[in-house]
Protein backbone atom coordinates (compact mmCIF):
# COMPACT_ATOMS: atom_id res chain seq x y z
CA UNK A 1 0.00 0.00 0.00
CA UNK A 2 0.94 3.05 -1.18
CA UNK A 3 1.26 6.50 1.19
CA UNK A 4 -1.55 8.51 -0.51
CA UNK A 5 -3.64 4.61 -0.32
CA UNK A 6 -3.15 4.98 3.52
CA UNK A 7 -4.29 8.25 3.32
CA UNK A 8 -7.38 7.63 1.92
CA UNK A 9 -8.07 4.46 3.64
CA UNK A 10 -9.72 6.32 6.48
CA UNK A 11 -7.55 5.37 8.85
CA UNK A 12 -6.77 9.00 9.45
CA UNK A 13 -10.40 10.15 10.84
CA UNK A 14 -10.25 6.84 12.54
CA UNK A 15 -7.27 7.85 14.30
CA UNK A 16 -8.07 11.35 15.29
CA UNK A 17 -11.77 10.05 16.39
CA UNK A 18 -10.27 7.80 18.82
CA UNK A 19 -11.71 4.70 16.80
CA UNK A 20 -8.06 2.76 15.24
CA UNK A 21 -7.21 0.12 17.38
CA UNK A 22 -4.17 -0.47 19.30
CA UNK A 23 -1.98 -1.25 16.62
CA UNK A 24 -3.46 0.56 13.84
CA UNK A 25 -2.66 3.47 16.49
CA UNK A 26 1.04 2.79 16.77
CA UNK A 27 1.75 2.22 12.86
CA UNK A 28 -0.28 5.55 12.06
CA UNK A 29 2.21 7.33 14.24
CA UNK A 30 5.11 5.10 12.95
CA UNK A 31 4.03 6.77 9.55
CA UNK A 32 2.75 10.24 10.04
CA UNK A 33 6.25 9.99 11.92
CA UNK A 34 7.95 8.75 8.91
CA UNK A 35 5.67 10.62 5.84
CA UNK A 36 5.13 14.59 6.62
CA UNK A 37 1.91 13.65 4.01
CA UNK A 38 0.21 11.46 6.54
CA UNK A 39 1.46 14.12 9.27
CA UNK A 40 -0.46 16.75 6.83
CA UNK A 41 -3.73 14.88 6.70
CA UNK A 42 -3.66 14.40 10.25
CA UNK A 43 -3.42 18.03 10.93
CA UNK A 44 -6.26 18.98 8.51
CA UNK A 45 -8.72 16.78 9.43
CA UNK A 46 -8.01 17.86 12.94
CA UNK A 47 -8.21 20.89 12.04
CA UNK A 48 -11.60 20.48 10.65
CA UNK A 49 -12.85 19.32 13.30
CA UNK A 50 -11.97 21.36 15.79
CA UNK A 51 -13.57 24.15 13.58
CA UNK A 52 -16.43 22.04 13.24
CA UNK A 53 -16.82 22.07 17.36
CA UNK A 54 -16.38 25.70 17.65
CA UNK A 55 -19.07 26.30 15.66
CA UNK A 56 -21.55 23.89 17.11
CA UNK A 57 -20.94 25.18 21.02
CA UNK A 58 -23.13 24.39 24.02
CA UNK A 59 -22.39 27.29 25.98
CA UNK A 60 -22.95 26.39 30.09
CA UNK A 61 -24.33 29.09 31.92
CA UNK A 62 -22.05 31.67 33.18
CA UNK A 63 -22.17 30.48 37.00
CA UNK A 64 -20.57 27.24 35.85
CA UNK A 65 -17.55 28.42 35.58
CA UNK A 66 -16.86 28.70 39.17
CA UNK A 67 -18.16 25.23 40.00
CA UNK A 68 -15.50 23.75 37.80
CA UNK A 69 -12.83 26.49 38.64
CA UNK A 70 -13.32 24.64 42.22
CA UNK A 71 -13.53 21.27 41.24
CA UNK A 72 -9.86 21.25 39.08
CA UNK A 73 -8.34 23.32 41.92
CA UNK A 74 -9.74 20.98 44.89
CA UNK A 75 -8.55 17.84 42.60
CA UNK A 76 -5.43 19.57 42.19
CA UNK A 77 -4.14 19.83 45.68
CA UNK A 78 -5.27 16.60 46.44
CA UNK A 79 -3.24 15.78 43.69
CA UNK A 80 -0.28 17.59 43.82
CA UNK A 81 -0.14 16.08 47.62
CA UNK A 82 -0.39 12.40 45.85
CA UNK A 83 2.40 13.50 43.29
CA UNK A 84 4.81 14.63 45.84
CA UNK A 85 4.48 11.53 48.41
CA UNK A 86 5.38 9.18 45.40
CA UNK A 87 7.90 10.95 43.73
CA UNK A 88 10.93 10.96 45.96
CA UNK A 89 12.91 13.12 43.33
CA UNK A 90 10.20 15.34 42.91
CA UNK A 91 11.69 19.13 42.12
CA UNK A 92 11.76 21.63 45.28
CA UNK A 93 9.02 23.95 43.76
CA UNK A 94 6.59 21.40 44.60
CA UNK A 95 6.79 21.71 48.34
CA UNK A 96 5.33 24.85 47.76
CA UNK A 97 2.59 23.09 46.84
CA UNK A 98 2.27 20.59 49.53
CA UNK A 99 2.55 23.66 52.21
CA UNK A 100 0.00 25.37 50.54
CA UNK A 101 -2.15 22.06 50.11
CA UNK A 102 -1.53 20.98 53.91
CA UNK A 103 -2.27 24.61 55.11
CA UNK A 104 -5.06 24.16 53.50
CA UNK A 105 -6.15 20.97 54.24
CA UNK A 106 -5.76 21.92 58.41
CA UNK A 107 -7.69 24.83 57.46
CA UNK A 108 -10.26 22.63 56.23
CA UNK A 109 -10.06 19.89 58.90
CA UNK A 110 -10.51 22.61 61.65
CA UNK A 111 -13.77 23.83 59.68
CA UNK A 112 -14.99 20.69 59.48
CA UNK A 113 -14.58 19.97 62.65
CA UNK A 114 -15.87 23.42 64.38
CA UNK A 115 -18.88 23.21 61.87
CA UNK A 116 -19.47 19.22 63.18
CA UNK A 117 -19.38 20.41 66.77
CA UNK A 118 -21.62 23.21 66.47
CA UNK A 119 -23.83 21.02 64.44
CA UNK A 120 -23.76 18.32 67.28
CA UNK A 121 -24.39 21.02 69.74
CA UNK A 122 -27.25 22.35 67.30
CA UNK A 123 -28.69 18.97 67.25
CA UNK A 124 -28.68 18.14 71.21
CA UNK A 125 -30.11 21.07 71.44
CA UNK A 126 -32.96 20.61 69.00
CA UNK A 127 -33.54 16.59 70.56
CA UNK A 128 -33.74 18.13 73.98
CA UNK A 129 -36.28 21.01 72.54
CA UNK A 130 -38.44 18.51 70.73
CA UNK A 131 -39.05 16.21 74.00
CA UNK A 132 -39.60 19.09 76.11
CA UNK A 133 -42.49 20.03 73.01
CA UNK A 134 -43.43 16.70 72.76
CA UNK A 135 -43.71 15.95 76.72
CA UNK A 136 -46.05 19.54 76.59
CA UNK A 137 -47.86 18.27 74.05
CA UNK A 138 -48.93 15.43 75.94
CA UNK A 139 -49.75 17.11 79.12
CA UNK A 140 -52.24 19.43 76.94
CA UNK A 141 -53.82 16.90 75.59
CA UNK A 142 -54.54 15.10 78.07
CA UNK A 143 -55.99 17.83 79.84
CA UNK A 144 -58.04 18.95 77.15
CA UNK A 145 -59.49 15.24 76.98
CA UNK A 146 -60.37 16.11 80.97
CA UNK A 147 -62.69 19.06 79.63
CA UNK A 148 -63.94 17.49 76.65
CA UNK A 149 -65.49 14.78 79.00
CA UNK A 150 -68.70 15.16 79.44
CA UNK A 151 -69.04 14.23 82.59
CA UNK A 152 -67.09 17.48 84.05
CA UNK A 153 -68.65 19.94 85.10
CA UNK A 154 -66.97 23.60 86.06
CA UNK A 155 -67.31 26.29 88.42
CA UNK A 156 -65.61 29.41 87.68
CA UNK A 157 -64.37 31.20 90.86
CA UNK A 158 -64.24 34.73 90.85
CA UNK A 159 -62.23 37.07 92.99
CA UNK A 160 -62.90 38.47 96.45
CA UNK A 161 -62.06 41.79 98.35
CA UNK A 162 -58.29 40.48 99.07
CA UNK A 163 -57.81 40.34 94.89
CA UNK A 164 -60.58 41.02 92.99
CA UNK A 165 -58.58 40.33 89.43
CA UNK A 166 -58.12 36.52 90.77
CA UNK A 167 -60.09 33.77 88.84
CA UNK A 168 -59.83 30.57 88.84
CA UNK A 169 -61.60 27.57 87.68
CA UNK A 170 -62.61 23.64 89.04
CA UNK A 171 -63.60 21.42 86.90
CA UNK A 172 -65.20 18.36 89.14
CA UNK A 173 -65.86 14.78 87.24
CA UNK A 174 -69.04 13.81 88.41
CA UNK A 175 -68.65 10.42 88.24
CA UNK A 176 -64.69 9.83 88.99
CA UNK A 177 -65.26 12.35 92.08
CA UNK A 178 -61.95 13.41 90.42
CA UNK A 179 -61.40 17.32 90.71
CA UNK A 180 -59.22 19.90 88.48
CA UNK A 181 -58.51 23.35 89.14
CA UNK A 182 -57.11 25.59 86.50
CA UNK A 183 -55.54 28.56 87.79
CA UNK A 184 -56.10 31.67 85.50
CA UNK A 185 -54.75 34.21 87.76
CA UNK A 186 -53.65 34.17 91.58
CA UNK A 187 -51.09 36.99 92.84
CA UNK A 188 -47.84 35.14 93.52
CA UNK A 189 -47.40 34.13 97.54
CA UNK A 190 -44.93 34.78 99.70
CA UNK A 191 -42.69 31.71 100.20
CA UNK A 192 -44.22 31.03 103.63
CA UNK A 193 -47.25 31.27 102.18
CA UNK A 194 -49.62 28.83 100.43
CA UNK A 195 -53.15 28.97 98.48
CA UNK A 196 -55.32 26.22 99.50
CA UNK A 197 -58.42 24.90 98.03
CA UNK A 198 -61.59 23.93 100.11
CA UNK A 199 -65.04 22.31 98.88
CA UNK A 200 -67.64 23.64 100.70
CA UNK A 201 -69.97 20.43 101.39
CA UNK A 202 -73.18 20.85 103.34
CA UNK A 203 -71.48 24.26 104.99
CA UNK A 204 -68.31 22.63 106.13
CA UNK A 205 -65.05 23.04 104.45
CA UNK A 206 -63.47 19.74 103.03
CA UNK A 207 -59.83 20.28 101.76
CA UNK A 208 -59.00 19.58 98.49
CA UNK A 209 -55.05 20.33 98.75
CA UNK A 210 -52.28 22.81 98.43
CA UNK A 211 -51.51 24.82 94.88
CA UNK A 212 -47.38 24.16 94.65
CA UNK A 213 -46.46 27.65 94.30
CA UNK A 214 -44.35 26.38 91.39
CA UNK A 215 -47.34 26.34 89.78
CA UNK A 216 -47.89 30.12 89.76
CA UNK A 217 -44.43 30.41 88.13
CA UNK A 218 -43.42 29.96 84.81
CA UNK A 219 -44.75 27.43 82.53
CA UNK A 220 -46.68 25.18 84.46
CA UNK A 221 -49.42 22.15 83.43
CA UNK A 222 -52.67 23.51 82.90
CA UNK A 223 -55.01 21.57 85.11
CA UNK A 224 -54.21 20.79 89.05
CA UNK A 225 -55.17 17.34 90.06
CA UNK A 226 -56.77 18.40 93.17
CA UNK A 227 -58.01 15.72 96.05
CA UNK A 228 -60.91 14.09 95.07
CA UNK A 229 -64.10 15.26 96.89
CA UNK A 230 -68.05 13.26 96.34
CA UNK A 231 -69.53 16.46 96.26
CA UNK A 232 -69.77 20.07 96.85
CA UNK A 233 -72.01 23.16 96.82
CA UNK A 234 -69.49 25.88 96.59
CA UNK A 235 -65.59 25.65 96.05
CA UNK A 236 -63.27 28.25 97.72
CA UNK A 237 -59.09 29.42 97.50
CA UNK A 238 -57.64 30.68 100.80
CA UNK A 239 -54.09 31.43 101.32
CA UNK A 240 -52.24 29.49 104.33
CA UNK A 241 -49.20 28.85 105.36
CA UNK A 242 -47.33 26.73 103.92
CA UNK A 243 -48.14 23.15 103.74
CA UNK A 244 -51.86 24.34 104.63
CA UNK A 245 -54.54 24.54 107.78
CA UNK A 246 -56.87 21.19 108.91
CA UNK A 247 -59.71 24.52 108.32
CA UNK A 248 -59.26 27.90 106.62
CA UNK A 249 -57.76 30.31 108.36
CA UNK A 250 -56.67 33.07 105.81
CA UNK A 251 -58.13 35.04 103.27
CA UNK A 252 -60.81 34.10 101.11
CA UNK A 253 -58.92 34.75 97.71
CA UNK A 254 -62.04 32.94 94.87
CA UNK A 255 -65.17 31.65 95.56
CA UNK A 256 -67.76 29.70 92.95
CA UNK A 257 -70.85 28.50 93.43
CA UNK A 258 -72.10 25.61 91.48
CA UNK B 1 -10.33 48.91 25.82
CA UNK B 2 -10.42 45.70 26.92
CA UNK B 3 -7.57 43.12 25.85
CA UNK B 4 -8.07 39.76 25.22
CA UNK B 5 -4.63 37.64 25.35
CA UNK B 6 -4.55 35.37 22.65
CA UNK B 7 -1.77 31.93 23.49
CA UNK B 8 -0.92 30.00 20.30
CA UNK B 9 -1.66 26.30 21.41
CA UNK B 10 2.15 25.06 22.17
CA UNK B 11 1.85 28.36 25.17
CA UNK B 12 -1.34 27.30 26.09
CA UNK B 13 0.48 23.76 26.65
CA UNK B 14 3.38 24.80 28.32
CA UNK B 15 1.17 27.37 30.68
CA UNK B 16 -1.30 24.18 31.50
CA UNK B 17 1.88 22.11 31.68
CA UNK B 18 3.18 24.58 34.62
CA UNK B 19 0.09 24.06 36.09
CA UNK B 20 -0.46 28.45 35.67
CA UNK B 21 -3.74 29.10 37.58
CA UNK B 22 -4.37 32.23 35.10
CA UNK B 23 -4.88 29.25 32.16
CA UNK B 24 -7.67 27.25 33.27
CA UNK B 25 -9.71 30.70 33.05
CA UNK B 26 -8.28 30.56 29.15
CA UNK B 27 -8.80 27.08 28.32
CA UNK B 28 -12.39 27.36 29.86
CA UNK B 29 -13.27 30.48 28.20
CA UNK B 30 -11.69 29.21 25.12
CA UNK B 31 -13.29 25.37 25.13
CA UNK B 32 -15.97 24.64 27.48
CA UNK B 33 -18.88 25.44 24.82
CA UNK B 34 -17.09 23.03 22.26
CA UNK B 35 -16.74 20.43 24.47
CA UNK B 36 -20.10 20.95 26.27
CA UNK B 37 -21.50 20.43 22.17
CA UNK B 38 -19.01 17.05 22.19
CA UNK B 39 -20.20 15.73 25.32
CA UNK B 40 -23.89 16.79 24.22
CA UNK B 41 -23.77 14.64 21.16
CA UNK B 42 -23.48 11.53 23.55
CA UNK B 43 -25.05 12.50 27.04
CA UNK B 44 -28.83 14.56 26.32
CA UNK B 45 -29.89 15.26 29.56
CA UNK B 46 -28.21 18.98 29.84
CA UNK B 47 -27.86 18.90 33.61
CA UNK B 48 -25.58 15.42 32.98
CA UNK B 49 -23.97 16.54 30.29
CA UNK B 50 -22.52 19.49 31.99
CA UNK B 51 -21.33 17.02 34.98
CA UNK B 52 -19.40 15.36 32.53
CA UNK B 53 -18.17 18.26 31.21
CA UNK B 54 -16.54 19.12 34.71
CA UNK B 55 -14.99 15.77 34.84
CA UNK B 56 -13.50 16.66 31.66
CA UNK B 57 -11.68 20.05 32.54
CA UNK B 58 -10.67 17.89 35.85
CA UNK B 59 -9.05 15.20 33.72
CA UNK B 60 -7.26 17.73 31.22
CA UNK B 61 -6.43 19.57 34.41
CA UNK B 62 -4.86 16.12 35.78
CA UNK B 63 -3.85 14.54 32.37
CA UNK B 64 -2.59 17.60 31.04
CA UNK B 65 1.52 16.00 31.57
CA UNK B 66 0.43 12.84 29.49
CA UNK B 67 -0.42 15.49 26.40
CA UNK B 68 1.75 14.79 23.20
CA UNK B 69 1.54 17.20 21.05
CA UNK B 70 3.74 14.46 18.19
CA UNK B 71 0.42 12.64 18.48
CA UNK B 72 -2.38 15.27 17.99
CA UNK B 73 -3.24 18.76 18.62
CA UNK B 74 -4.77 19.72 21.78
CA UNK B 75 -7.99 20.21 20.96
CA UNK B 76 -8.24 16.43 19.30
CA UNK B 77 -6.67 15.19 22.92
CA UNK B 78 -9.84 17.29 24.91
CA UNK B 79 -12.32 15.96 22.47
CA UNK B 80 -11.31 12.06 23.05
CA UNK B 81 -11.48 12.94 26.81
CA UNK B 82 -14.47 14.07 26.44
CA UNK B 83 -15.97 11.60 24.55
CA UNK B 84 -14.44 8.88 26.56
CA UNK B 85 -16.34 10.47 29.85
CA UNK B 86 -19.44 11.28 28.22
CA UNK B 87 -19.55 7.10 26.63
CA UNK B 88 -18.38 6.35 30.33
CA UNK B 89 -21.43 8.45 32.14
CA UNK B 90 -23.51 6.79 29.60
CA UNK B 91 -22.45 3.42 30.27
CA UNK B 92 -22.13 3.89 33.84
CA UNK B 93 -25.21 1.86 36.40
CA UNK B 94 -26.40 5.37 37.90
CA UNK B 95 -27.28 6.54 33.77
CA UNK B 96 -28.92 3.24 32.86
CA UNK B 97 -30.72 2.98 36.10
CA UNK B 98 -32.13 6.28 35.23
CA UNK B 99 -33.24 5.92 32.17
CA UNK B 100 -35.54 2.88 33.16
CA UNK B 101 -37.86 5.25 34.35
CA UNK B 102 -38.02 6.11 30.51
CA UNK B 103 -39.38 4.51 27.05
CA UNK B 104 -37.13 3.16 25.08
CA UNK B 105 -36.74 4.90 21.87
CA UNK B 106 -38.46 3.33 19.39
CA UNK B 107 -35.91 2.21 16.54
CA UNK B 108 -33.63 1.37 19.18
CA UNK B 109 -31.63 -1.88 18.55
CA UNK B 110 -32.27 -4.93 20.83
CA UNK B 111 -29.04 -6.17 20.82
CA UNK B 112 -27.94 -2.66 22.94
CA UNK B 113 -28.79 -1.37 26.06
CA UNK B 114 -30.05 1.73 25.76
CA UNK B 115 -28.23 4.86 25.92
CA UNK B 116 -31.02 7.24 26.58
CA UNK B 117 -32.49 10.21 24.04
CA UNK B 118 -30.74 11.97 21.28
CA UNK B 119 -30.04 14.92 20.58
CA UNK B 120 -29.70 15.23 16.61
CA UNK B 121 -28.97 18.82 16.63
CA UNK B 122 -25.76 18.99 18.48
CA UNK B 123 -21.66 19.10 17.26
CA UNK B 124 -20.93 15.94 15.13
CA UNK B 125 -24.29 14.18 15.47
CA UNK B 126 -26.19 16.49 12.95
CA UNK B 127 -23.05 15.57 10.05
CA UNK B 128 -24.20 11.83 11.45
CA UNK B 129 -27.41 12.26 9.95
CA UNK B 130 -26.33 13.05 6.41
CA UNK B 131 -24.57 9.98 6.22
CA UNK B 132 -26.83 6.48 4.72
CA UNK B 133 -28.05 4.63 7.03
CA UNK B 134 -26.08 1.73 7.23
CA UNK B 135 -23.54 3.77 8.10
CA UNK B 136 -25.03 6.21 9.76
CA UNK B 137 -25.84 3.47 12.67
CA UNK B 138 -22.07 1.78 12.47
CA UNK B 139 -20.74 5.53 13.40
CA UNK B 140 -23.27 5.96 15.84
CA UNK B 141 -22.51 2.76 17.89
CA UNK B 142 -18.35 3.08 17.39
CA UNK B 143 -17.75 6.46 17.93
CA UNK B 144 -21.34 8.01 20.02
CA UNK B 145 -22.19 5.03 22.04
CA UNK B 146 -18.25 3.66 22.25
CA UNK B 147 -18.75 -0.31 20.93
CA UNK B 148 -15.46 -2.00 19.86
CA UNK B 149 -15.73 -3.55 15.86
CA UNK B 150 -15.75 -6.78 17.67
CA UNK B 151 -19.16 -5.69 19.45
CA UNK B 152 -20.22 -4.58 16.95
CA UNK B 153 -19.84 -7.45 15.06
CA UNK B 154 -21.38 -9.57 17.32
CA UNK B 155 -24.84 -7.62 17.87
CA UNK B 156 -25.37 -7.31 14.48
CA UNK B 157 -24.11 -10.13 12.85
CA UNK B 158 -21.85 -8.75 10.19
CA UNK B 159 -18.44 -10.01 9.74
CA UNK B 160 -15.83 -7.90 11.85
CA UNK B 161 -14.36 -7.25 8.40
CA UNK B 162 -16.76 -5.64 6.57
CA UNK B 163 -17.88 -3.60 10.27
CA UNK B 164 -13.87 -2.30 9.57
CA UNK B 165 -14.13 -1.27 6.58
CA UNK B 166 -17.81 -0.13 6.34
CA UNK B 167 -17.08 2.13 9.47
CA UNK B 168 -13.61 3.45 7.70
CA UNK B 169 -15.58 4.17 4.68
CA UNK B 170 -18.01 6.46 6.48
CA UNK B 171 -15.93 8.03 7.98
CA UNK B 172 -14.42 9.03 5.23
CA UNK B 173 -17.74 10.65 3.99
CA UNK B 174 -17.96 12.46 7.56
CA UNK B 175 -14.64 14.23 6.55
CA UNK B 176 -15.68 15.05 3.24
CA UNK B 177 -19.89 16.48 5.39
CA UNK B 178 -17.31 18.32 8.07
CA UNK B 179 -15.57 20.32 5.58
CA UNK B 180 -18.35 21.61 3.71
Amino acid sequence: MNVQEYISSGIVESYVLGLASPEEQREFEQMSAQYPEVLEARIAFETSLEQQAMSNTIIPPPAFKAQVRAAVFLENQTQQAKVVTIDRGAPVVRTGWIKYAAAAAVILLAGSLFWNISLFNENNKLKTDYTAATGRLADLEKDMSTLMNPNVQMTAMKGLEASPASYTTVYWDSTAKSVFLLVNNLPKPASDKQYQLWAILDGQPVDLGMIDNQYLIGQRPLLLRMNNVSGAQAFAITLEKAGGNPKPEGPMYTLGNR
Amino acid sequence: MSITQKYSEQELVSLLQQRQESSFGYLYDNYAGALLGVVGGIVADQETARDVLQEVFVNIWRKIELYDPAKGRLFTWMMNIARNAAIDKIRSKGYQDSLKNHSIPENADQNFPATGPQVDDVGLRKVLNQLKEEHRVLVDLSYFQGYTHDEISKALNIPLGTVKTRIRSALIHLRTLIKQ
